[in-house]
C-alpha cells in the first residue's frame, strides 16, 4: 500500500521538477542599477511623482504618512547599484529604502537620519554606496540598503 | 623646536585636507550639474546678447574657467546632460562664440563703412555747399560790377574756373560712388539698408542737390558763353552714365521702400537739367558761329545742330563748285579755321561727351570740308594766258614763214 504511494509521490514530485526545467531559467548577474544623479521631483496634487529621465511614476502618499507630513515641494530619489530605491525630502527625519516588485516599491528599511529633519538633503552616487549630505548642516552620511555605513 | 614645528604644520596641513575633503563631501552632485547647466545657459544668453566684440572677449574668458571649472565633472555632467555631453556643450558655446563673434565683427565693420559713408556724403555736401556758396557771391559780384567791364571780365573768368573746380570735385564724387556701388552685392545693400535710420544723408539726396544745383546754375545768366554750356552738357552725359550704370543699385540700396520713385525723380531732374542746359546752348552755339561770320540754319538739338553743320557746308560746297571765287575760299577758310581751331580743337571731346557730335559726324564734316576746300581753291589763269600767247607766236611765226616764202 505504502509502496505505490510512494512511487506515486516520487513520479509527481519528477513531474514538478520537470515542468520547472522547461520553465525560464536565465538570470543575469552583475546588474548595475546605479543612477548617476538623484532625481528631484515635485509630486502634483495627488501626491504623484514622475521621473521622466528613469521612467518611473509612484505615489508618495504612503511616504508622507510614515513620515507624518501633509505634503512636500519635491522629494529627492536615486537608485544604487543594487537597484534599492532611496527617497528622502527636506524635514524627512528618514531615508526610505525601497526594493522593486512587480508594479510595486517595497518598503526595505527606513534609515533614521536625524530627529530635526534633513535641512537640505541631496544623494549622490558612489561607487560603494549611496552618499547623503544635508547641505544646510554639512553633514554626510553613507547609506546602503541594509543602513547607515 | 624643529620638530615641535613639524608637527604644528602637519597637522594644518592635515586639516586643511580634512576641510577640503569635507567641502568637497558636502557638494551634491545633482547641484553641480545644476550649476553648470545655469552657467551654460548664462553664457549662451550672454552670447546671443553681446553686441559688441569687447563684450566677447570677457565671454570668451568665462568659456575658459567653465570649462576650467567644471572638467573634474565631466563624467558626472555627462550622465545628466545624456545625449549630450560635457565637451559638446563647451564645444557647442564655443561654436556659437565664435560665430557671434564672426557677425559682431562683420556688423562692426559694415558700422564702421556705413560712418565712413556718412562722413564721406557729409564732407562732399559740405565741399559742395563752400563751392556753390563761392560761385553765388562771385554771381552776385559780376551782377553788381555790370557798370566795370574789365572787373567783369575778370569776375566772369573766375567764376567759370569755380564752376570747372566744382565739376571736378562732382566727377570725382561720381567716380567714388561708381567704384563703390557699380558691383556693390547684395549682402552690401542689406547692411546699409539696416543702417539707413541713423543716416541723415544719402547719396541720392546729395545726388539730387547736385543736380538741383547744375540746374540752377544753367538757368541763371551769369555771362556763361557757349564753351560752358557745352562743357555742361559734357557733364550731364557723364552723370546721366554714371546714373545708368548704378542708379539701380542706389535707389534699392538707399530708398529700398520705393526704389523706382527715387529712381525716377532722379532721373526727372536730369531731364529738366538738360533741358535748363540746351536752353542756353542752342542759342550760344548759333552766337558763336554767327560771332564768327558763320550762318549757320536754325537748330534746336543735338540732330539738328549736325544737320545744320552738314547743310552749311553741303551749301558752300555748292556754291564753291559754281563760282570758285576768292570771296568764296575766304569763306571757306573762315569756317575750316573755326571748326578746326576752335569747334574740334577746344569744344571737340566735350561736344562728344556731352552728346552733341560724336567723333562720326565730325569727322564727317572733315570729309565734306576736304572736298569744299578742293572746289573753293580759286583756278589759276595763268596758265591759259600762256597758251593764248604760245599760240599767238606760233600764229606770228607762221604767218612770218608764209608771207616771207611768198
Amino acid at each position: 500500500m505504502a509502496k505505490p504511494t510512494i512511487t506515486t509521490l516520487s513520479l509527481c514530485v519528477a513531474i514538478l521538477f520537470g515542468a520547472a526545467a522547461c520553465g525560464p531559467s536565465l538570470v543575469i548577474q552583475n546588474v548595475d542599477f546605479a543612477q548617476p544623479l538623484e532625481s528631484v521631483l515635485t509630486p502634483d496634487s495627488e501626491n504623484q511623482v514622475h521621473d521622466q529621465r528613469y521612467a518611473i511614476k509612484f505615489s508618495i502618499s504612503g511616504i508622507l504618512e510614515k513620515e507624518g507630513a501633509d505634503s512636500v515641494d519635491e522629494i529627492r530619489l536615486i537608485r544604487s547599484s543594487a537597484g534599492y530605491y532611496f527617497v528622502t525630502a527636506h524635514g524627512f527625519n528618514n531615508v526610505y529604502v525601497f526594493e522593486t516588485e512587480e508594479s510595486e516599491l517595497k518598503l526595505k528599511r527606513i534609515i533614521e537620519i536625524t530627529r530635526n529633519g534633513i535641512g537640505q538633503p541631496a544623494f549622490n552616487q558612489r561607487s560603494t554606496h549611496i552618499e547623503l549630505i544635508d547641505r544646510a548642516t554639512g553633514d554626510t552620511y553613507n547609506l546602503d540598503h541594509v543602513g547607515r555605513r | 623646536m624643529k620638530k615641535t614645528m613639524k608637527t604644528t604644520f602637519s597637522t594644518i596641513v592635515a586639516l586643511l585636507f580634512v576641510t577640503s575633503a569635507t567641502l568637497y563631501a558636502q557638494q551634491s552632485d545633482y547641484q553641480i550639474q545644476q550649476d553648470f547647466r545655469a552657467n551654460h545657459a548664462e553664457l549662451t544668453e550672454r552670447i546671443n546678447a553681446a553686441t559688441s566684440t569687447d563684450e566677447l572677449s570677457d565671454i570668451s574668458i568665462d568659456i575658459d574657467a567653465l570649462e576650467a571649472d567644471y572638467s573634474e565633472y565631466s563624467s558626472l555632467i555627462n550622465a545628466a546632460v545624456y545625449p549630450d555631453t560635457f565637451s559638446g556643450m563647451v564645444r557647442d558655446l564655443r561654436n556659437r562664440y565664435n560665430a557671434t563673434s564672426v557677425n559682431l565683427t562683420a556688423l562692426e565693420q559694415a558700422n564702421e563703412r556705413i560712418d565712413d559713408l556718412m562722413a564721406q556724403v557729409d564732407d562732399f555736401r559740405n565741399r559742395l555747399a563752400e563751392m556753390d556758396e563761392e560761385i553765388a557771391d562771385l554771381k552776385q559780384q559780376i551782377d553788381r560790377s555790370s557798370a566795370n567791364e574789365r572787373r567783369q571780365a575778370a569776375l566772369i573768368r573766375q567764376y567759370r574756373q569755380n564752376v570747372e573746380q566744382r565739376d571736378t570735385f562732382v566727377t570725382d564724387v561720381l567716380e567714388q560712388l561708381m567704384s563703390r556701388y557699380q558691383e556693390v552685392d547684395s549682402a552690401t545693400q542689406d547692411e546699409i539698408a539696416a543702417a539707413l535710420e541713423r543716416m541723415s544723408d544719402n547719396p541720392i539726396e546729395l545726388l539730387k542737390t547736385i543736380i538741383a544745383e547744375y540746374t540752377n546754375m544753367a538757368d541763371q545768366d551769369s555771362g556763361l558763353e557757349t564753351p560752358d554750356f557745352v562743357r555742361m552738357r559734357a557733364q550731364h552725359g557723364y552723370f546721366s552714365d554714371v546714373w545708368n550704370r548704378i542708379g539701380d543699385r542706389l535707389a534699392n540700396t538707399f530708398a529700398p521702400d520705393n526704389p523706382v520713385q527715387a529712381r525716377q525723380e532722379v532721373t526727372d531732374m536730369l531731364a529738366a537739367w538738360l533741358a535748363s542746359i540746351d536752353n542756353k546752348l542752342w542759342n550760344a552755339l548759333t552766337t558763336s558761329f554767327n560771332q564768327n561770320g558763320i550762318e549757320l540754319p536754325p537748330f534746336t538739338s543735338a540732330s539738328t545742330f549736325n544737320n545744320a553743320l552738314n547743310q552749311y557746308v553741303d551749301n558752300a560746297i555748292e556754291v564753291s563748285r559754281e563760282s570758285n571765287s576768292e570771296e568764296d575760299y575766304q569763306v571757306y577758310r573762315n569756317f575750316a579755321n573755326y571748326w578746326n581751331n576752335t569747334v574740334k580743337a577746344q569744344w571737340g571731346e566735350l561736344l562728344v561727351n556731352g552728346g552733341i557730335l560724336s567723333t562720326s559726324d565730325m569727322a564727317a564734316i572733315d570729309v565734306k570740308l576736304n572736298e569744299w576746300g578742293e572746289n573753293a581753291t580759286p583756278t589759276s589763269n595763268l596758265m591759259f594766258i600762256l597758251f593764248l600767247i604760245s599760240l599767238a607766236v606760233i600764229i606770228g611765226l607762221v604767218v612770218l614763214l608764209v608771207t616771207k616764202k611768198s
